[in-house]
């Protein structure tokens, strides 16, 4: 058995200490630590559903070494919004239907949600480029690509 | 592989020395979204590159100077006049693999469908290794085989050296795949240099339909000295690549991979031509 080694991630603003072993990935040190919205797909960097924002940037979680998210920010599902306080991108994929079985949504979202970080007002092309990760089998994208117009096009409308 | 420890370096000296003592069972991972593909029998003690400096692209005369451990994304997002990776990052698997993955990890160890040898072939990069002493290995030499033959215990992939392209010049690129995100089923680029209407020089090379990377001479051998155009690369690329040896897989023959390979190394030509001659970009 390996040893294991203590790393520091600092999860939706809270830093947290955890004890992992070299081959853990990201996660399931996330999901171990309750953060179950983080969702579980393929574990081999292809359909998108376990992606998190890591410094800012999409990363697939089921192909991360935990060790490599030392000291990084992490923010998962859990930090975006609740049933009570969606986050604008979870009002607008409830909204426009865009939420069939559910699974690849958390995924998706993170994956908008570092997009317009980066880019606050995205081209269709900007999305094609940053949304190519994250698969999803029940909408065929048409509704979420719908509720991401949506909300592009609210902050360009709530701009002073 | 499967990582049964991990050392995190905080200077290219210390990462050496870690290396070295670790031999053969030791593993330098920048993004490690490659092993995925490996086997995990094989146990490997990773030695984390990130901490480095191997990180930037940086404008130096004539060429652009990448660091080893840059991830492919910032070479998707850098625009400048004579940068032509972007177009070859952006067209690779997904976002979120190319947030992490780094170039020197899609060259390092060569995987089949890899875009990134068959770039730089056609441009004819330098990898600058860092052994007891710093050295340059062109393109060509690096990947006649695995590049791990030209790696002593200790040694480490810094940077990779490609060309700024100038006037005259244009880069070419290709890669079809089944879906967006798919493996590429063949991977073309040309860079041409061109004189009035005739090529002057030009660097063809194709991946992943064929068993490893490689330049195609006899293609490039058809269109220096002639008037280039695009009936003339059809032919070229026709010709030149009869005598290749293509891969079967995903449900097609060799003989269709062998014509979308054509295909792909006449529109990879077309396009650097196209762009040597000032057209649109």
């Amino acid at each position: 058995m390996s040893a294991l080694k203590k790393i520091t991630l600092t999860i939706n603003g809270k830093k947290k200490e955890f004890e992992v072993a070299p081959h853990e990935k990201l996660v399931k040190l996330l999901r171990r630590a309750g953060y179950k919205g983080t969702k579980e797909g393929c574990d081999e960097g292809t359909c998108g559903a376990c992606t998190v924002i890591m410094d800012g940037k999409a990363v697939f979680s089921c192909i991360t070494f935990a060790f490599l998210a030392d000291g990084r920010d992490i923010q998962t599902i859990e930090g975006m919004g609740d049933f009570d306080k969606p986050h604008p991108l979870q009002s607008a994929l409830v909204e426009e239907g865009a939420v069939q079985c559910g699974y690849c949504i958390p995924g998706t979202i993170l994956s908008a949600e570092a997009l317009m970080k980066e880019i606050p007002e995205p081209t269709d092309e900007d999305i094609r480029t940053h949304m190519d990760g994250n698969f999803c089998r029940c909408t065929g994208y048409e509704k979420i690509w719908v509720a991401l117009r949506k909300v592009i096009a609210e902050k360009k409308s709530s701009k002073p | 592989m499967r990582i049964t420890d991990f050392h995190r370096p905080g200077s290219l000296q210390e990462a050496r020395a870690i290396l070295k003592r670790l031999g053969p069972g030791g593993l330098p991972v920048a993004g490690g979204t490659s092993l995925v593909f490996t086997s995990e029998k094989d146990e490997k003690v990773a030695v984390d590159i990130n901490r480095l400096g191997l990180e930037g692209i940086r404008r130096v005369n004539d060429e652009f100077h990448i660091g080893a451990a840059t991830r492919l994304v910032a070479l998707q997002k850098h625009h400048e006049a004579g940068w032509v990776l972007d177009r070859v990052a952006v067209h690779l698997a997904s976002q979120q693999i190319r947030n992490m993955s780094t170039l020197g990890g899609n060259i390092a160890r060569v995987f089949p469908w890899a875009d990134f040898p068959v770039a730089l072939l056609a441009l004819g990069a330098v990898m600058v290794v860092m052994g007891d002493a710093e050295r340059g290995i062109p393109a060509d030499e690096f990947f006649s085989s695995q590049p791990a033959r030209l790696f002593q215990s200790g040694d480490l992939l810094a940077a990779v050296k490609i060309p700024a392209l100038g006037a005259g010049q244009g880069f070419g690129y290709s890669k079809q795949t089944q879906t967006s995100m798919g493996f590429s089923l063949v991977t073309a680029a040309a860079m041409l240099e061109v004189d009035g209407s005739t090529v002057k020089s030009a660097r063809v090379a194709v991946g992943a339909g064929v068993p490893f990377p490689c330049r195609v001479a006899a293609v490039e051998q058809a269109i220096i000295g002639k008037r280039g155009n695009e009936q003339a690369f059809k032919d070229a690329a026709a010709a030149g690549m009869a005598g290749l040896k293509f891969k079967s897989g995903a449900d097609m023959s060799e003989e269709f991979i062998g014509h979308l390979a054509q295909v792909a190394v006449a529109d990879a030509l077309t396009e650097a031509w196209t762009l040597a001659k000032g057209g649109p970009s």
